[in-house]
């Protein structure tokens, strides 16, 4: 994965929409990269710019008297300097401990129990992902699976694609051969071209290396609309809104 | 001059950050952290949360972190208000998943809430201003990003949906969400410098 690959996770990753997959890459690459560091503290900052534009909201007041009795410990040690009578200060002393012990065990408990959530959750996204694995490889090999070819345009004529349409799925997975690898600061995007809206849909962006092949998943495909085409074209780093090129790179009919 | 515009030019008008006087055992500075951000983070887990109840327990675990771990905070990878929203953010995430209340959002508990009586708002006038610009600041970036973008945001932000929920909620392929939102958060970063 490069730079830019995992900016792109970052930008995922700081509304927490990262699997859990990419947030333990971005993690393990940001250890040893400032760029990427950067940037993912710099996408977790902008998020909460989304909290930031909420109407805020002021909380009753006893809210604000437990916080604060939160710091109260020295209040205790106030009242034990007031009333210096022994048996008090071993009273609040054990009072304290106990409080205390309590406070630590109430904390480690949330501490572990936020942390067991934490893995519940990995684990299910692992599980989630492997069975989108199994999902994928199930729609490849499906009997209903239609495979249509895309060929290379103007821009690569010696590029080509081959799609594997799943209609009970409704997902299609499509790998791309012999396309040029995209500039740093480029992405390709794959377009919908549907019959029924006048714009291009995008499918998704993805990357080329020097390999030249490339695979792409496009889920929850409007399998009930008639799609006429999928195209390439080469974009801005993460995509357009619409194609903001007119050349294609790779083009095929889908009926 | 607004006051936002004076907070880009003169660093002095920015409120001092609270959470080194908070990591040194300074009760008055936790205080006024919680003066200070409180309705910020409660609005949010209200967000979040869709319930008052749970919105102020998770605001109290929120401040039980901050007031434990102000140690931990580190002024060059984000910002004050930013450390603590993504405390809240994720303990209020944690707290969604886990009692399974998504069905029983109110909608509305932002609204009613802002009606009780009996609150005192101890926010400082001047903090008051600067925050109400920078509210209307920030959301004047957030209304530049497309109804799409935004949606798909919102939806993994604030109900902690992962890329294929979003895909599924919104019926679009799963690439369309991410390039959305990759756009759209590229677009808050570019915005983000002004409210620092």
């Amino acid at each position: 994965m490069n730079h830019d690959e995992f900016e792109a996770i970052a930008a995922l990753d700081a509304v927490g929409a990262a699997t859990a997959e990419e947030a333990r890459s971005l993690a393990a690459h940001a250890e040893s990269c400032d760029a990427c560091r950067r940037a993912r503290d710099e996408y977790a900052e902008a998020a909460t710019l989304l909290a930031r534009g909420l109407e805020p909201v002021l909380p009753p007041a006893e809210v604000r008297e437990r916080i604060a009795g939160i710091s109260e410990p020295s209040n205790i040690a106030e009242a034990e300097y007031r009333f210096s009578t022994w048996w008090l200060a071993t009273a609040a002393t054990l009072f304290l401990a106990l409080w205390g012990w309590r406070e630590i065990g109430i904390r480690v408990a949330r501490e572990r129990i936020a942390t067991q959530q934490a893995e519940i959750h990995g684990l299910s996204e692992e599980k989630n992902r492997l069975a989108a694995q199994n999902e994928k490889l199930a729609s490849i090999a499906g009997a209903d699976t239609r495979t249509i070819a895309l060929a290379g345009q103007e821009m690569s004529p010696l590029a080509s694609a081959r799609v594997f349409l799943d209609p009970t799925r409704r997902r299609a997975i499509v790998f791309f051969y012999n396309l040029p690898s995209n500039p740093t600061d480029k992405s390709y995007q794959l377009w919908i071209i549907r019959g029924d809206q006048p714009n291009p849909q995008s499918a998704g962006v993805f990357d080329v290396t020097a390999s030249g092949n490339a695979s792409i998943s496009i889920d929850n495909l409007p399998v009930m609309t008639e799609i006429r085409a999928l195209a390439v074209t080469l974009e801005p780093r993460g995509g357009a809104e619409q194609p903001t090129e007119k050349k294609f790179y790779v083009m095929g009919g889908m009926s | 001059m607004t006051a936002a515009a004076m907070l880009q030019m003169d660093p002095s008008v920015t409120p001092s950050s609270l959470l080194p006087a908070v990591a040194r055992g300074e009760i008055s500075a936790f205080e006024d952290l919680y003066d200070r951000y409180s309705s910020t983070l409660y609005a949010l887990l209200i967000r979040i949360l869709g319930n008052c109840e749970d919105a102020q327990e998770v605001l109290q675990e929120t401040f039980v972190k901050a007031w434990t771990s102000a140690k931990m905070f580190d002024a060059v990878r984000g910002s004050e208000v930013a450390w603590l929203i993504s405390i809240a953010r994720s303990r209020g995430i944690d707290r969604l998943r886990s009692r399974r209340i998504r069905s029983d959002r109110e909608d509305e508990a932002g609204r009613e809430i802002s009606v009780v009586s009996g609150f005192v708002d101890r926010t400082s006038g001047a903090d008051q201003a600067i925050q109400s610009e920078q509210r209307v600041a920030v959301r004047g970036a957030l209304t530049e990003l497309p109804d799409a973008q935004r949606q798909a945001l919102e939806l993994a932000y604030f109900e902690g949906l992962s890329q294929s929920e979003i895909a599924e909620r919104l019926h679009e392929p799963l690439g369309t969400v991410k390039t959305r939102m990759q756009l759209g958060m590229k677009k808050l970063r570019d915005r983000l410098q002004a409210f620092r």
